[in-house]
């Protein structure tokens, strides 16, 4: 059965439909919600309230954009309302959240440079996550997710000349960020 | 090219996004400016590590926990706009509400109040107050006349005492 069908009956009420919908994309609102708030538990949750919302809303889905498309949208705004409570509650600084020992290097079986490596990721997610919201979010889509740039440009609604400079901007700001970790070596150089 | 342009161009190439030329200018300015060939492997490294980021597996029994929401969303079914609307329009109303009794408790100017004789005398006022200050200056002149009148009503030319 093709998406269309499906998405067709999952509207009428299938749940056969939708699970098999749900089947599909979990995965994938799992991964985009996991890179954006690094927090298993919660991006598990959020792919749930992104099904559910789905669920409600597909009578009105009208095939302008693929469903898939659809779903990273309603995905990226429920990140984005989830960031915007959470930053509420608990308003923590980048340099604080860098200071703080979270990092567990208690791998010590992992060579040497496996655990850099690691290390290195972490810090680069985290760098991530001091970004402004739509850097990081455009970051995620494209970098992180591997999304196309047409794709990008539906699911932001935004001019593929925007996802263009957007990005520029944030990759420029994330190397900046990074440039400044004390595991970098080096220092920065500003252009 | 300078090393601005040089960042832009750097950044698209590594989607693929740069015609044949402007790799070549891209190239030709890598050649021979370092700082670009620094920002290049930083760039490299970084979108390196993004890409090869390995996630973890959603939780077990996703669908299994996610049928019973379902269902109880399939029974409350969507709100309809109006209502979501007017649920919204709730705590608005009753600000304005608010702020127009402010308003008129505060710059409006207040009624002068028309009270009856049985009213003024249950809130136990004066009901001459508002002629006092007319006794009040009549009372100057009284004490003159009841000097004059009392001398025309005297008969003898002595003010002393005659019992």
């Amino acid at each position: 059965m093709d998406e269309k069908e499906l998405i067709r009956q999952a509207a009428e009420g299938s749940e056969e439909a939708f699970a098999v919908l749900v089947k599909k994309y979990r995965t994938k609102m799992f991964n985009l919600a996991y890179s954006m708030i690094r927090n298993r538990e919660t991006a598990d949750d959020i792919a749930q309230d992104v099904f559910i919302k789905a669920y409600i809303y597909i009578s009105k889905f009208k095939y302008k954009s693929s469903f898939g498309t659809w779903l990273y949208r309603i995905a990226v705004n429920t990140v984005k309302d989830y960031l915007r409570k959470a930053s509420r509650i608990n308003k923590i600084s980048f340099d604080e959240r860098l200071a703080s020992p979270d990092i567990q290097e208690d791998e010590v079986v992992i060579k040497e440079e496996e655990l850099e490596a690691k290390r290195r990721k972490k810090l680069l997610h985290r760098a991530i996550q001091a970004l402004p919201e739509k850097h990081r979010t455009i970051l995620t889509l494209r970098d992180i997710q591997g999304i196309s740039y047409k794709e990008i440009t539906g699911i932001l609604n935004i001019s593929p000349g925007t996802v263009d400079s957007r990005l520029y901007r944030a990759r420029r700001m994330l190397r900046k960020k990074v440039a400044c970790l004390p595991s970098q070596k080096g220092g920065s150089h500003e252009m | 090219m300078r090393c601005k342009k040089s960042e832009k161009y750097l950044l698209r190439s590594f989607d693929d996004r740069l015609s044949r030329e402007e790799k070549d200018r891209l190239n030709t300015h890598l050649k021979k400016c370092p700082l670009c060939q620094e920002r290049y492997r930083e760039y490299q490294s970084m979108l390196q590590t993004l890409r090869s980021d390995d996630f973890p597996e959603p939780k077990p029994y996703f669908w299994e926990r996610l049928q019973p929401r379902l269902k109880e969303e399939r029974r409350y079914g969507p709100w309809p706009l109006w209502k979501l609307w007017g649920i919204r329009t709730i705590p608005v109303s009753l600000l304005l509400i608010a702020a127009l009794t402010v308003t008129a408790l505060f710059f409006l100017p207040a009624q002068q109040e028309e009270l009856s004789q049985s009213g003024i005398l249950l809130r136990n006022q004066n009901p001459f107050e508002e002629s006092l200050p007319l006794l009040a200056e009549e009372g100057i002149e009284n004490p003159n006349m009841m000097l004059i009148f009392t001398s025309l009503s005297e008969t003898s030319s002595s003010r002393r005492y005659i019992p």
